[in-house]
């Protein structure tokens, strides 16, 4: 129980980053306190987002619902969703942790039962969910409370039915990936893995998107809502009986105070904990067994006649700056966390509107409040659209605002060699604009396409664009500079856990949204907003330019890294 | 020619100094040793020589160029191996000897021919093309000591370079610094191998606790210490001595 104890303690720092204990002695300094503070406030911005979407949705569906006194079919359908939702997370959180690195292998060696071992990366995992699962029962609960004013145990249903959903959840996925593990010998990959959670993740974002927007879209339409939601033959209730969990959680939380509830409860909390004891106490031999070959990998050998004939073809002086450029690209592209979370949005947001619009196509067209938006996004509101969609598709890609800190480790070696700090981070500034330039085009040129902008609003709006995310990039790359995430385990933590990088995409979020509506509020004309949103930015980039390479040096100098 | 003159170095958060008021003069053609325990400051001083760390206090010169002063035209003169050989696992062998050479500004025809003769030597020729993720401790090792040397450099610090590599390579890298030595050039190696030491530098410095605590031969140590014993021994007894002496 102690190893089990300690394990998950190790695992839950490790897959969350958490800060270790403070070094005896060390003091908290105003920024350490600022810096606490500001990430405080972003992760609650974050969270109320999602929460707010939570909350619409379940609040229309209330409001659908209850006029024909069926508003219980919300907990049920939240019910349903929780477990769907974790069943979604859990499955790729289990995926992407499977393998954490070579440390694993050593606990191999060390005295710990498999038992513990999987025990205790279940459980780590599990926490991650069931703050998922109670978050987002709790966005339905609260709700019913508000307007139904029920008997207060319902409460505490609520949590309990929140941390007993994601179990059966997470078995099961387990149930599915130990087994594979065991057989697919190309999984054993941590590379592999990563692609495949990658797109998995991106499948499983886009659906559950489309299936709360639609829902929300539809909800108004009585005979969809008979056919999906209410109704004993509808698709809810079918899903609900087919898994007791949802059904039990359904019952105990629209009758809280009967007896009925408690026996729900009761059976509901036994079928969801034999799911994960059941899974360790069976597969854990084949969990530890599958874990050993996972850091292998091929090697190319060549040949005495090859290596010479490679060394002629591929050994060939390159200019300077170039070189430093395809290192960043190199470095970046090639680990899939920082690919599929950065320039891939370029690829991905696209994608993702081009689906949405297709789904919401006739709803979009048919509502008369966008009538309105149509007709100025006609007449001249498209260049802003467009451009605005270019700036951001162009200034998401964490590329510059994680730069220096997912060059930590390289840090030491960066600056024994001749070259000045400036000029190597002047390099991670190209690499960011490059992409920044590839978004643009692609946001700007897509969305101008679908909006089918003449040419001169179109050179409007790649201005905008253009001007946006270089001048974006460029305070991201300074706010990495400022403010690197140095100390690092995982490469993930440098991208995903760098509050530099939140703070980026939601700044361009925020300059996009402020900007757009801005140039609606005043009314100005396409040039004029092209003006003030495109050149102005640029100017203000070039200037900007000019003092970084040396505020760079001085801040590069200073780390000890 | 290394030359360091009272080198102070404290990490900004701690309270030790992890060097303190070092001085150190490396010549051309010698091979010179830096022994010390564990947390005696050799990797430190190192690192502030090749200008990864920058000293509180106290001048370094590179040939007689400031590194302070002229930091790149000192860099350029050094050749470095460091002691984590863990970098760029998604780079393949080649891009990373490439990007090197691009950066010290080395002409094709010399990185091919310089490459292929140390890959060579230390037998990663064959797998140049492949990740360096995919290499073993000694190889990587080996890979970032053939990259040190892809410019030719007259000054070449190697951190603990012997860890890692069997008995063929460890030779051959031996080789190398008295074939670099005899050429006039400078070859300064931080090690816990007595033996090395003893066969191989002309000089060496002991360090202990970031302050030198003996700098010369092997026969100046033994004359001082009054005893004809092994290196091993008198570096014992050196080093244990300067401990009671700071108790
Ligand atoms: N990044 C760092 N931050 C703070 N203190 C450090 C850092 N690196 C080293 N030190 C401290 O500086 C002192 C000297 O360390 P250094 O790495 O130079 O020793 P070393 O002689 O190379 O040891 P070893 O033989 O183990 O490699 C030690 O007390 C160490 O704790
Ligand atoms: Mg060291």
């Amino acid at each position: 129980m102690r190893v089990f104890l300690s394990l998950t303690a190790l695992y839950l720092k490790s897959f969350y980053n958490l800060p270790g204990k403070r070094a005896p002695g060390a003091k908290t300094t105003p920024k350490d306190v600022f810096k606490a503070l500001g990430i405080g406030l972003l992760a609650l911005f974050v969270v109320g987002q999602m929460g707010a979407l939570f909350i619409a949705t379940n609040m229309a569906m209330y409001e659908a619902l209850a006029p024909a006194g069926l508003q219980g079919l919300v907990l049920l359908n939240m019910a349903v969703l929780a477990t769907v939702l974790t069943l979604a997370v859990g499955f790729l959180t289990a995926l992407s942790t499977y393998f954490l690195n070579d440390m694993e292998l050593q606990f191999l060696s060390m005295p710990i039962k498999p038992k513990a071992l999987l025990g205790a990366k279940f459980a780590a995992v599990y926490v991650a969910e069931a703050v998922v699962s109670i978050f987002f029962i709790a966005s339905a609960v609260i709700i019913f409370g508000i307007k139904e004013a029920p008997h207060p145990l319902m409460y505490l249903w609520g949590i309990l039915a929140g941390m007993l959903l994601p179990m059966p959840a997470l078995a099961l996925s387990y149930l599915i990936q130990i087994p594979l593990m065991g057989i697919a010998r190309f999984l054993k990959n941590k590379q592999t893995i990563l692609f495949i959670g990658g797109i998995l993740g991106l499948a499983m974002a886009l659906g559950f998107n489309l299936y709360f927007q639609s829902t929300l879209s539809r909800l108004g339409d009585p005979a969809w809502l008979a056919r999906h939601v209410a109704g004993p033959d509808s698709l809810l209730a079918k899903l609900g009986s087919a898994y007791p969990p949802a059904l039990f959680t359904w019952r105990a939380l629209s009758d809280p105070a009967s007896p009925q509830a408690l026996t729900s409860m009761a059976l509901m909390a036994l079928m969801c904990m034999a799911g994960p004891a059941l899974v360790v106490f069976f597969l854990s031999d084949a969990y530890a067994k599958s874990l050993v070959g996972f850091n292998e990998s091929q090697i190319k050998k060549l040949g005495a006649a090859g290596a010479n004939a490679f060394i002629q073809a591929k050994l060939r002086r390159g200019p300077v700056f170039l070189s430093l450029v395809k290192r960043e690209i190199n470095l970046m592209n090639r680990e899939p966390v920082y690919l599929l979370n950065g320039p891939f949005l370029i690829v991905l947001g696209p994608i993702i509107i081009g689906i949405l619009m297709i789904a919401q196509k006739d709803a979009f067209l048919s509502d008369p409040d966008l009538a309105g938006v149509l007709a100025l996004l006609r007449n001249g509101g498209g260049a802003i659209l467009a451009g605005l969609a270019g700036a951001f598709l162009g200034s998401g890609t964490s590329i510059s605002c994680t730069a220096l800190s997912r060059d930590a480790k390289a840090l030491p070696f960066l600056k024994s060699l001749p070259l000045s700090a400036g000029r190597f981070m002047l390099a991670k500034l190209a690499h960011g604009l490059v992409f920044a330039l590839f978004g643009s085009i692609m946001g700007a040129g897509l969305s101008g396409y679908a909006l089918r902008l003449s040419a001169s609003d179109m050179a409007a709006a790649l201005i905008v664009a253009i001007g946006l995310s270089f001048l974006l990039n460029l305070g991201g790359l300074w706010l990495d500079t400022a403010n690197p995430r140095i100390k690092w385990d995982n490469p993930m933590a440098a991208l995903k856990q760098n509050p530099n990088s939140v703070i980026a995409i939601l700044g361009a979020m925020g300059i996009a949204g402020a900007s757009g509506y801005a140039a609606f509020a005043l009314g100005l004309s396409t040039w004029v907003f092209a003006f003030w949103f495109g050149i102005l930015p640029l100017l203000a980039f070039a200037l900007l330019l000019f003092p970084y390479p040396r505020y760079a040096a001085k801040r590069i100098a200073a780390l000890e890294a | 020619m290394i030359e360091l003159s009272a080198i102070t170095k404290t990490y900004a958060k701690s309270a030790v100094k992890a060097v303190d008021s070092l001085s150190l003069t490396i010549k051309n053609g010698e091979i010179f040793g830096f022994l010390g325990p564990n947390g005696a400051g050799k990797t430190t001083t190192i690192k502030v020589v090749t200008g990864v760390l920058k000293a509180d206090c106290g001048a370094v010169r590179i040939d007689g160029v400031d590194l302070a002063a002229a930091p790149l035209d000192a860099k350029r003169r050094i050749g470095y191996v460091s002691d984590n050989p863990e970098l760029f696992a998604r780079l393949k062998a080649a891009e990373y000897l490439n990007f090197v050479a691009d950066v010290y500004g080395v002409g094709s025809v010399e990185r091919q021919e310089r490459i292929a003769r140390y890959t060579a030597l230390f037998g990663i020729k064959d797998v140049l093309s492949a990740s360096i993720g995919s290499f073993s401790h000694g190889m990587k090792q080996k890979l970032l000591i053939s990259a040190s040397l892809v410019h030719d450099p007259d000054n070449w610090l190697l951190d603990e370079p012997m860890v890692g590599l069997d008995p063929k390579s460890a030779f051959s890298l031996k080789e190398i610094m008295r074939e670099r030595a005899a050429a006039g050039k400078t070859v300064f190696f931080s090690t816990h191998v007595m033996e090395v030491a003893e066969k191989l530098c002309d000089r060496l410095a002991i360090i202990n606790k970031g302050a030198i605590v003996f700098n010369g031969t092997l026969a100046e140590l033994r004359t001082s210490q009054g005893v004809d014993d092994s290196l091993e021994k008198l570096f014992l007894e050196l080093v244990d001595d300067s401990e009671e002496a700071t108790a």
